[in-house]
């Protein structure tokens, strides 16, 4: 049997360290690689290039550190001659403890004076919103006590009971009286927060209130858009196969839909065009390359050099077909799809031309409105902080979430004392690189009157041909999203 | 030689140990429990230290938006061009920090070390059941994070959808840089993983239900070896159902299926062709393995929880029956629960409903374990060694932590809390640090028996208050800022003027995040410095009752010279009234000593008489789950 010692360095030596060296080092030899494609020249690397500053800070930190360890070192030795404990740290640790506990509350308690209104839940600017600040009031009131005594009495513990020569713990397996409490008890708080939360939420997300005017909220990377109904007061049918440059939100609007129809017809043409000559793109990619790959040309020009190159590997390895292919197949698809839908009279019925699709949303005050969400492409989230409003917005799937602001913008302002606030919807559910500049502006007013005005400023998805009004066909069903008939799946 | 015959024949094991040992087959793809338990440690320590120096990288970002360092360029070339942090590579920041944490450090790093340390000899074995299968579970785990790792550095950038990758911004390569090769990287990885999971989870089960020594009957286990098991059950019920999940998103992403993606319009590509798939199926079934991961990853540190604290109370761990039956509640209930991160998915009201109920439920067998380990504590004789300050560290956080839960778990309130920083505030506490505190906990303690020395006491000391201290000032405050409404996972938060107030806090929590990292330092310094200089360990340094110290300081294959020790009582009899020593272990026989003759042995000190009542409910609990699980 070999020394286990010595059988641990060999061990750790030969494959830990190694091992650990190698992961530690992998991504950064990729990095390295991939440096170099950057669209601007790369530096060039040398060592003046590096954060000496921050270097410098490692290592003073690490030769603290050591030095700190080595301190500790000679105070061992120091026991180890004089037989005398240089620290006891079980009667430090008690006073630590009770130190940190003080100043814990004392930390709190500074957080609470200094962050003031923001710390704890704010004041709700919605109705139901006041039913869950209650629901938050009443769980944070049990949490606190309990928070407060179990804390205590752990740190207390510490203080009170830590090792003493001789001395001997209780020998004390279990009660069944009080494990008994302690089940019971939280059990039966519980059921009174249960109850209460299965009430409030029931409330909120149970049914759409039937009176609510419907707003539909269109979130996409990396932007909200809202729809107001316009005049007729009846949403237009969309589809995401109808979604175009100048129809971001996909509407049944026939001129819209029928350039979308053309673009696509044109993009397959050239599909197309490109299959058929891709061995020739090859050929001509690959003389590029060999015409380009001269001198210090791909070293001066990265960008293009690789550009090139994936070009002309793509073209070899048949990537560039395939992909050309696939395109060609998605488009054709989407092509069959609006086809359809374009004959059907109830999908484009008109009423979408009269939609108003704004970039911020006006409510207003005491007025209850539901928000019909719709995704483009990857799941947003809808919040509402101040409101207490939130819902997932889900492709191919209608959420919705209803709620009425009970004050306005101003009113906020003057409460929060703060001239600029404003309200806004933030999305909350990682959508992408801009995800955190993803938001939309909410402004409540006090009355119909300032609505209207605003709604005035607002034009029509399709300006009205003059004196001809459209026939208004509000009963029609139809088979795409209707965002006004929405039901919870 | 014959693992098998170690295994049936206790007696005769010890002169197989003789044999000699190739160099690769003592240290690479070794079979014996203890090195790969180390070999699973010092993977987990490298993943957590790139997991934390990730974590203060975005930190960093977050507190001070507008500065260049230089050192990000110098760390992340391309990403962070003139020393600024790329929007796209801070999520894969995060993604990967998120990843690494929760299955790398916690779950592998974890559950593997110390399940694979002290199942055998804890329960009284030789080795794992399947010593090959125990061997290939670290390597499938080492594959895995070479991928991950490797994935980090792909040039489109590592996965960034947030470790919970949700579809379609995972499924669709154009909808993020991420999306692309990192994606199908990070799903390998994980693929990687769960095998890795699963091989160790099957061996775990199969080592505790049937290679317990003599007199070790289920009630006299070790809560550690209960914790695992429980968490290994889990795992081998929930793993598959990510894998599942991971090969419809492998499919949705390369083989054009629409399992996950309906109706989306791509900018720059135009409308896809998917219809009829549904995103929220995907969190489904990734939440019925992600609740149940957040036991799998704080059980075992529960139960490492629960060992140290009686051992260094030097009072028995009060209410043993009790915090076995409050794990399998917490496990049975892991399962019934995962629509509670889902209640805004748009996902029926009334199954919210549901859920809210089941998940409130879970605070009631939490609640007992805190007052358990707050009982323990009372009138204890509390030796504050590193191991026991981490541990205490642990319930704080759980109170802390799991406190908050009861206002996550509340439909009503998650309308406003989802996804805000209350939600990073909760889990962070509740298992993040208190998971990673159990790990440090069970390396303090432990260490001795892995690699026979010491760690240098007052190093611990520091290293537990600088990180105690730091993590609460890292997480506490961020409560603050989800409830007064910032989100989560936003990059910066300048371009919102009413985050503003925030500001000076998010440069307090950094520097602590800096502070805390750095003191991982002297952590780091201690433990490779005491494997090969610190003082070298007594048999038993703890004086701990459980049959681990029974073996050797050095490591033999086989663990002990002799015949297997048997064990005579429970686990946790510390300070009897009648015993002159402050412990008497397991496998001490004593001729007055009643209990090796049949019960459980827990509190079967002469003075002490529990009631028949007591007895026959201990009996008939006992029975049932040895009914359950089908043993005799």
């Amino acid at each position: 049997m070999k020394n286990h010692h010595l059988s641990v360095i060999a061990a750790f030596t030969n494959k830990k360290l190694f091992s650990a060296m190698l992961l530690l080092s992998l991504p950064f030899f990729t990095f390295a690689q991939s440096a170099s494609d950057v669209v601007q020249p790369p530096q060039e690397f040398s060592l003046a290039n590096w954060d000496w500053e921050f270097i410098s800070y490692c290592i003073v930190a690490v030769l603290i550190i050591l030095i700190i360890a080595r301190a500790f070192d000679i105070g061992a030795l120091t026991e180890k001659i004089t037989g005398k404990k240089v620290v006891n740290w079980n009667s430090t640790n008690r006073w630590v403890a009770i130190i940190f506990l003080v100043a814990s509350i004392a930390g709190i308690w500074y957080e609470m004076i200094y962050h003031g209104k923001y710390v704890l839940i704010g004041d709700s600017y919605s109705e139901h919103g006041e039913t869950i600040d209650s629901m938050f009031n009443w769980t944070f009131g049990f949490t606190f006590v309990v928070f407060v005594i179990t804390e205590v009495l752990l740190f207390y513990f510490m203080f009170k009971y830590r090792y003493r020569e001789g001395q001997k713990a209780l020998y004390y397996f279990h009660n069944n009286k009080l494990e008994l409490v302690w089940t019971v008890v939280p059990a039966v708080v519980l059921t009174f927060l249960v109850l209460r939360g299965f009430n409030t939420w029931s409330k909120i997300t149970a049914e759409k209130p039937k009176d609510a005017q419907e707003i539909e909220i269109f979130g996409y990377q990396f932007g909200w858009k809202a729809r107001y109904a316009g005049d007729d007061n009846t949403f237009g049918n969309s589809h995401f196969t109808f979604i175009s440059g100048k129809n971001p939100l996909g509407l049944a609007v026939p001129e819209h839909v029928d350039s979308l129809l053309a673009d696509l017809k044109r993009d397959t043409a050239l599909l197309n065009r490109q299959i058929a000559s891709a061995s020739d793109s090859a050929t001509a990619w690959k003389t590029a390359f060999v015409s380009f790959n001269t001198g210090s040309n791909a070293t001066a020009y990265p960008a293009v050099y690789k550009d090139l190159k994936n070009k002309m590997e793509d073209a070899e390895s048949g990537a560039y077909v395939r992909q050309l292919k696939k395109d060609l197949r998605r488009k054709n698809t989407t092509i069959s799809r609006i086809t359809t839908y374009r004959k059907d009279q109830k999908v484009f019925n008109s009423a979408a031309n009269d939609d108003k699709i704004t970039t911020e949303v006006v409510l207003v005050k005491g007025k209850s409105y539901t928000f019909n969400f719709r995704a483009r492409d990857v799941i947003h989230s809808a919040w509402f902080p101040d409101f207490r409003g939130q819902m997932n917005v889900v492709p191919g799937m209608a959420t919705w979430f209803s709620f009425t602001p009970n004050k306005t913008t101003e009113q906020a302002r003057t409460e929060k004392n703060n001239k600029d606030f404003d309200f806004y919807l933030y999305c909350n559910k990682i959508c992408g690189g801009a995800h955190y500049n993803m938001k939309i502006k909410i402004t409540v007013v006090g009355s119909e009157a300032e609505y209207n005005t605003w709604m005035a400023t607002q034009a029509p998805f399709v300006a009205p041909p003059a004196a001809v009004p459209t026939p208004s066909n509000t009963q029609d069903s139809s088979t795409l999203v209707k965002p006004n008939t929405v039901t919870i799946r | 030689m014959s693992t098998a015959a170690l295994h049936t024949d206790h007696h005769h094991g010890h002169d197989h140990h003789e044999h000699k040992e190739s160099f690769i087959s003592k240290y690479v793809f070794s079979m014996d429990h203890k090195m790969i338990s180390k070999q699973f440690l010092i993977t987990g320590i490298v993943m957590g230290i790139i997991g934390l120096v990730m974590s203060l990288l975005f930190r960093m970002q977050l507190a001070w938006p507008d500065e260049k360092f230089g050192i990000m360029e110098m760390l992340l070339g391309k990403w962070a061009q003139d020393g600024k942090l790329d929007p796209n590579f801070y999520m894969g920041l995060v993604t990967i920090h998120g990843t690494i944490m929760v299955f790398y450090v916690l779950t592998a790093g974890l559950s593997g070390t110390f399940s694979n340390l002290l199942i055998p000899l804890q329960v009284g074995a030789r080795d794992m059941a399947s010593p090959f299968m125990n061997m290939l579970s670290y390597w499938f785990f080492f594959l895995s994070s070479a991928v991950l790792l490797i994935s980090v550095g792909v040039e489109t950038g590592p996965a960034s959808a947030g470790w919970t990758v949700y579809p379609p911004l995972s499924a669709l390569e154009k909808a993020m840089p991420g999306s692309g090769l990192g994606m199908t990287l990070w799903l390998v990885a994980i693929v990687l993983f769960i095998v890795s999971a699963l091989l160790g989870g099957i061996n775990y089960i199969s080592t505790v239900l049937n290679m317990r020594t003599k007199g070790m009957s289920m009630n006299r286990m070790p809560l550690t070896i209960w914790a695992f098991f429980f968490t290994a059950v889990l795992g081998l019920l929930s793993f598959p159902v990510l894998l599942g999940a991971g090969l419809f998103l492998i499919f949705d992403r390369s083989f054009g299926t629409s399992f996950y993606l309906s109706d989306i319009y791509l900018e720059g590509v135009g409308a896809m062709e998917n219809i009829g798939g549904s995103p929220v199926l995907y969190q489904h079934l990734f939440w019925f393995l992600g609740h149940p991961e957040v036991y799998i990853i704080l059980m075992p540190a529960l139960g490492i929880t629960s060992e140290v604290i009686s051992t260094n109370a030097r009072k028995p761990i009060f209410g043993y029956t009790a915090m076995v039956i409050s794990l399998m509640g917490i496990s049975f209930l892991s399962f019934i629960v995962w629509g509670h991160h889902m209640f805004i998915t748009g996902m029926n009201p009334f199954l919210g409903s549901v859920f809210m109920i089941l998940t409130l439920i879970i605070a009631v067998p939490s609640a007992v374990k805190v007052f358990n380990y707050l009982t323990t504590l009372w009138k204890g004789n509390l030796r504050f060694t590193p191991a026991m300050l981490f541990s205490i560290g642990l319930v704080s956080f759980f109170i802390s932590g799991g406190l908050t839960g009861i206002y996550l778990g509340n439909a009503a309130l998650d309308i406003q809390l989802h996804d805000s920083y209350f939600v990073v505030a909760h889990f962070h506490l509740v298992m993040g640090s208190s998971a990673i505190f159990g790990m440090f906990a069970g390396i303090y303690h432990w260490f001795p028996r892995m690699y026979g020395r010491m760690l240098n006491n007052t190093l611990g000391q520091f290293h537990f208050w600088i990180t105690f201290i730091t993590a609460y000032l890292v997480f506490f405050p961020m409560h603050f800022m989800g409830l007064a409404g910032v989100p989560r996972r936003y990059y910066m938060f300048t371009l919102v003027k009413e985050f503003d107030v925030w500001m000076d806090v998010n440069k307090m929590m950094t520097i602590a995040a800096i502070v805390g990292g750095a003191a991982q330092l002297l952590f780091l310094w201690n433990f490779f410095y005491s494997i090969f200089r610190g003082k070298k360990s007594e048999q038993n340094p703890w004086q701990s009752n459980t049959l681990e110290w029974s073996a050797p300081v050095e490591h033999l294959h086989g663990n002990w010279p002799g015949a297997i020790p048997e064990v005579y009582r429970g686990p946790y009899e510390y300070s009897r009234p009648d015993r002159e020593d402050d412990y008497f272990p397991q496998y001490v026989p004593d001729e007055s000593d009643n209990a090796g003759t049949g019960g459980d042995g827990h509190g079967s000190a002469p003075k002490r008489k529990s009631t028949k009542k007591e007895e026959v409910a201990e009996n008939v609990m006992f029975a049932a789950i040895k009914r359950v699980f089908g043993w005799s």
